[in-house]
């Protein structure tokens, strides 16, 4: 019987791994979804984060059988905008989204469905509220992120810096990694100098070395095997790509 | 940037702060586009000295770090290296001052101010600045006495040459690049000097910022580095900018929705056809809260402020539903019926100008409509006729004004005729002493005088009638003006000889304004028409007019005047404008328009008046015009013609006053209008007669 038990642990285990899996490709279509639906909507990118980042800090607690993550999707981006003032009309929300959903529908009229769609993302709101304790404002990377960029700006020669396309890079990297947990298993910083580590490092730009590298001098308590595990982690979010869509 | 705030929080601190934000902000593109804006006002608080800190505090957008060199601890020579790799003419650099030759100053480079951000301050980098780059300070004969050894400088690099190390700078404001032109060069204190060395690592010192803790710092920073923040970059392969379609986004499906949402527009108007307004009005505005400009709801809303009597409103709904959809038939259809309604209603109350505007509208809205049309032209004769009646009154106005005579104007009178006997000894050919007789006899404003030369005139003005049907041409008028005039008028007296010298002038004037007004002549139809009328209407208007041209300056100007219904709206400004002097001339001249049909008698009084002084003869015209004027302007015509009937009683009693005023007026007006007048008569009689 133990090899039964043994069996079944295993079985239970790869299970768990089957599960996780589904359940990050699930997430990461959500997220998908939100940054989709985001730029439609015309957020700017820090709302967009704290939306993306108020749904994996929801499902970190609960369960995906419970909730319908394309529900908690909405009431998140609906949350996030009023958390980053940049708010958003819950009739534009469920326009956009409806539309995502039926491509090329006409859209909803004023009727009982609209009203209750409307009612269900205000609920939702209040029950991601509860489930993350009411904390809902968070530090994002991009404040360093541009920061970072200025400075190293200054390391480099003008020519050099308006030829490559290095904080756009840095930027969509960052923006990209939204589609996977990162944001809430990372430091802001972390994240920040693995963007632009990534997008340096994919043009080749060669920074001047002194006693210590650049990314040593801004973020003192990061080595370079994190940067290499976060750069990996990030990467795999663009193979995803592939599986999920 | 907030334009009004930015500007509050500049003019509570002043110039200071103006210059943080300035260096602060130099590259940020909203700062530029509202620094244009600012005002360079006096600080309001004087008396306390304001806080550098707080400056600080308001003008950092984001935190300004240290180059990152120095941190790095990058080597002297690869530092040494890279500097002069990177350094280009146009930077700003700060150093001291080392050395002071006859060829210039020889300085070290600290930092470097600006775009540039390195640590250059142990590089012992010298640099040169040429005495021909160092600008001359004014006081002094030698520019480079100025500078001393040690002081802090601050130039532009002039020219590098990587290679051998050597940097040429210039203090001349010319070696910066435009956009950093207003950076003072020259000698600067420690406190202009940029972040200096720090003990603290580059994350605490970034966390410290205050720049870092602005919430609107990432916005900032993205237009810094020339991102757009809606449209941020992405590398995943669904994100990228061409897989989102028009159509998917918020703000266009928002708008397709608010169309077809406004269902209550069809509930309005059943209960409309029904009868129930109010209950219709209140869906209007239901299906306008969810979509202002539902263009449905707003036709159907102005149609029931029509129904209803509120006009304007119905007015200001259909104008606002044709802007989002100009093609709207039902709109059109209703706004033309609005518009043709209520100029109905604003001619009711003599408001003519307006409800002119009012059917012109409609009809370039709509050409066909027939209402509008009818209605329009049904003004423009209602127009006419009120002209005519209010020329009418106000010429009987004038009678009577004219009827009353003072003791000081019979004594005036006396004196008139004296002179009078003079001048006829005179055998006067020139246009000039009979036209200056002309216009003392006028200017002398005695109705005795008038009285006198009236009949004279009488019989002068019906010999030359029958000879002259046309208008004439300058000089035959002139020259018939002066032999007219010969007679009777004496020299004047009382007025200053000006006139004898004007009345060349005059003549030309006269002459010239008949051009001046046919050209000013409008191209409306109304207008034409209504002076078509008008000349067509009073034959004994044109009959006396023909008379005028025979005898006087003014014949063809006057009909020209009438048959011009614009006239210069300005110039008549310039007559109201002058005083009671000008309109009590110009009452004359309307009483004397008016008086021929009335008999004989008045042909003189009319004539003197004319001739009241140098300018009277084109005021008259003026006149003509004025009145003309005010009546094209229904709305204030009647108000016009009163005040200046008003006006001319009391200053009728002061002829001497008048008479002055009138002078100078005159004087002063001809100048202007000289020109125009010249032009306009060679036009008119271009144009034929």
């Amino acid at each position: 019987m133990s090899g039964n038990q043994s069996r079944s642990a295993a079985y239970v285990e790869a299970t768990d791994r089957m599960t996780f899996e589904e359940d990050s490709k699930t997430h990461f279509r959500v997220c998908r979804f939100i940054t989709e639906n985001g730029v439609k909507l015309g957020m700017r990118s820090v709302p967009m984060a704290t939306a993306c980042v108020l749904y994996h800090r929801f499902f970190q607690s609960a369960s995906l059988q419970v909730y319908e993550p394309y529900l908690v999707a909405m009431s998140a981006i609906y949350l996030a905008g009023k958390v980053e003032e940049q708010h958003l009309r819950t009739r534009d929300i469920i326009n956009v989204c409806h539309r995502h959903f039926h491509p090329g529908s006409e859209p909803l009229e004023l009727d009982g469905k609209f009203w209750e769609f409307r009612d269900s993302i205000v609920q939702c709101e209040l029950l991601i509220l509860r489930q993350l304790n009411f904390q809902v404002t968070f530090e994002h990377p991009h404040k360093y992120l541009l920061h970072y960029l200025l400075s190293v700006r200054s390391l480099m020669n003008r020519h050099a810096w308006s030829r490559t396309p290095i904080a756009e890079t840095a930027l969509a990297v960052l923006k990209d990694s939204y589609h996977g947990s990162l944001c809430v298993r990372h430091k802001p910083q972390h994240l920040a100098l693995t963007s632009l580590y990534i997008a340096l490092q994919t043009y080749g730009v060669e920074l001047p070395r002194g006693e210590r590298e650049w990314w040593q001098v801004v973020c003192s308590d990061i080595s370079k095997a994190q940067i290499e595990a976060i750069l990996s982690e990030l990467l795999q979010l663009y193979d995803m790509e592939a599986k999920c869509t | 940037m907030e334009r009004g705030l930015l500007r509050q929080a500049v003019f509570y601190h002043g110039e200071t702060l103006l210059n943080l934000l300035k260096c602060e902000h130099n590259e940020n593109p909203d700062f530029r586009g509202v620094f244009d804006d600012l005002p360079h006002a006096e600080p309001q608080r004087v008396e306390e000295e304001s806080s550098p800190i707080l400056e600080q505090f308001i003008s950092q957008a984001c935190a300004v770090m240290p180059p990152l060199e120095q941190f790095m601890e990058v080597s002297f020579d690869e530092r040494r290296e890279l500097f002069f790799r990177d350094v280009e003419p146009g930077d700003l650099v700060i150093g001291k001052v080392n050395s002071v030759r006859e060829y210039g100053l020889f300085v070290t480079l600290l930092c470097a101010a600006g775009a540039l951000e390195r640590d250059i301050q142990d590089l012992e980098i010298k640099a040169l600045c040429p005495v021909r780059h160092v600008p001359s300070t004014g006081n002094h004969d030698d520019p480079l006495s100025y500078y001393q050894v040690g002081d802090l400088i601050r130039a532009g690099v002039k020219s590098v040459e990587r290679y051998q190390e050597k940097l040429t700078i210039s203090l001349r404001s010319s070696a910066l690049p435009s956009e950093l032109q207003e950076v003072k060069l020259g000698v600067i204190t420690k406190e202009d000097l940029p972040l200096h060395h720090t003990t603290e690592t580059y994350e605490k010192l970034l966390e410290h910022s205050l720049g870092i803790c602005n919430p609107l710092n990432v916005d900032y920073l993205m237009a810094k580095l020339g991102i757009s923040d809606t449209q941020t970059p992405s590398l995943m392969r669904g994100l990228q900018s061409h897989c989102f379609r028009e159509e998917d986004f918020a703000i266009t499906i928002r708008k397709k929705q608010s169309a077809s949402w406004a269902l209550n527009v069809k509930a309005g108007v059943a209960h409309f056809k029904s009868g129930h307004h109010v209950e219709a009005m209140n869906e209007y505005n239901k299906a306008l809260e969810i979509d202002i400009n539902n263009v449905e709801a707003l036709v159907a809303r102005g149609a029931l402020y029509a129904t209803k009597g509120g006009l304007v409103k119905a007015i200001s709904d259909f104008e606002l539903a044709l802007e989002t959809c100009p093609t709207h038939r039902n709109a059109k259809k209703y706004f033309c019926q609005t518009l043709v309604e209520r100029g109905r209603q604003l001619e009711r109350e003599e408001k003519l100008v307006t409800a002119e505007g009012l059917y012109r509208k409609a009809l370039t809205i709509d050409d066909m409509h027939q209402e509008a049309k009818e209605a329009l032209e049904k003004l423009n004769i209602r127009i006419q006729k009120s002209l005519k009646l209010k020329e009418l009154e106000a010429a009987k106005e004038q009678e009577k004004a004219n009827s009353t005579e003072t003791s000081a104007e019979k004594l005036r009178k006396i004196l008139k005729e004296e002179k009078r006997m003079k001048k006829k000894r005179k055998s006067s050919t020139s246009s000039s002493s009979s036209s200056s007789s002309d216009l003392s006899s006028s200017s002398d404003d005695g109705h005795s005088s008038r009285k006198k030369s009236k009949k004279r005139k009488h019989k002068h003005r019906r010999s030359s009638r029958g000879s002259k049907k046309r208008r004439r041409r300058d000089s035959a008028s002139s020259n018939k003006m002066g032999k007219d005039n010969d007679d009777w008028f004496p020299a004047p007296a009382i007025t200053s000889a000006s006139f004898i010298n004007q009345k060349q002038s005059i003549n030309k004037l006269l002459s010239y304004e008949e051009p001046t007004q046919s050209k000013k002549q409008e191209d409306s139809n109304g207008e034409t028409s209504r002076s078509k009328r008008a000349v067509e209407d009073s034959d004994d208007e044109s009959s006396r007019s023909k008379s005028r041209n025979s005898g006087s300056y003014g014949e063809p100007v006057k009909r020209n005047i009438r048959s011009e219904s614009v006239g210069e709206p300005d110039r008549r400004e310039s007559i109201s404008d002058d005083g009671g002097g000008e309109l009590a001339k110009i009452r004359n001249r309307q009483e004397g328009r008016f008086e021929e049909p009335i008999g004989g008698p008045s042909h003189k009084i009319r004539f003197e008046t004319s001739f009241d002084g140098n300018g009277d003869f084109r005021e008259r015209r003026w006149v003509k015009s004025t009145s003309e004027n005010a009546k094209n302007r229904r709305d204030s015509s009647s108000s016009n013609q009163s005040e200046s009937s008003y006006k001319a009683d009391p200053h009728w009693k002061e002829p001497s006053f008048s008479r002055a005023r009138n002078l100078s007026e005159s004087e002063q007006g001809r100048n202007e209008k000289r020109d125009g007048m010249e032009r306009g008569v060679r036009n008119q009689s271009d144009g034929g007669k």
